[in-house]
């Protein structure tokens, strides 16, 4: 048990300001596609 | 689907290029993540919630540009990132070819004939909504007809799907940002390259 908090700690440490910016910067970029693109594909015309 | 795909190949590109010039992967630095949130509702509750057929076609033109405008103004917001000033020339096409077109993005006919079967396309009136986003139009009756939803892939290709002017720019400046982000390539607000 104490090695997996461990574990699990150790793995908190690595996610950074970096990572969790890209997070962010990674899901405003794709409403932001989506919001402001308007393809139409083969399967998205039935409403 | 299409726009993503340049969003996932921007980043693997910009990943790849950092790992191979040695250096930190720079994340692009966006600022006023709320705007984008708070932009995408409005098309969030009109277009993809199971409502969505409840809505007068009005409210969801209203809605569809009124969260148009918004994210046009985060993008403008982050025009200093890299990429951003090709993709907000796309988000301004768009929204040019949208707003005079009752709030909906064109398609003809004959573009339409190549996504939805010939029998089912015979169903849909001019000027009736055509997917989330699209409105059936002959090119003689729309605005800006050259930026309408009028380009398609070879008809070989597997996924068919029709685009327009400013999709293609959205996707380059998307792809840009994230490929490149720290590249010395960018408009300043001046709009002029340094």
């Amino acid at each position: 048990m104490k090695n997996k908090l461990a574990l699990l700690a150790l793995s908190a440490q690595k996610i950074n300001r970096q990572h969790v910016q890209l997070v962010f910067v990674l899901i405003s970029l794709a409403l932001l596609l989506l919001g402001t693109g308007a393809p139409l594909a083969e399967g998205g015309v039935g409403r | 689907m299409i726009l993503l795909s340049a969003l996932v190949a921007g980043l693997l590109t910009g990943l790849v290029w950092a790992r191979w010039s040695g250096n930190p992967y720079q994340t692009p630095e966006l600022r006023h993540f709320w705007l984008v949130f708070v932009a995408f509702l409005p098309q969030l509750i009109v277009i993809y919630s199971p409502t969505r057929e409840n809505f007068p076609e009005w409210l969801v033109a209203a809605c569809l540009l009124a969260s148009q405008v918004m994210l046009f103004g985060f993008a403008w917001f982050n025009r200093h990132v890299s990429g951003m000033s090709i993709l907000v020339c796309g988000i301004v096409l768009n929204l040019a070819v949208m707003t005079a077109n009752s709030g909906f993005m064109p398609i003809s006919p004959q573009t339409a004939s190549r996504l939805i079967p010939e029998e089912r396309l015979l169903d849909i009136q001019p000027g009736s909504r055509l997917g989330p986003k699209d409105i059936l139009l002959h090119p003689q009756d729309t605005r800006f007809e050259w930026l309408a939803d009028r380009f398609l892939p070879p008809s070989w290709f597997p996924y068919q799907v029709a685009f327009s002017l400013g999709d293609v720019l959205i996707a380059i400046g998307a792809f840009w940002m994230l490929a490149k982000p720290g590249s010395p390539i960018q408009f300043t607000n001046r709009g002029t390259q340094t």
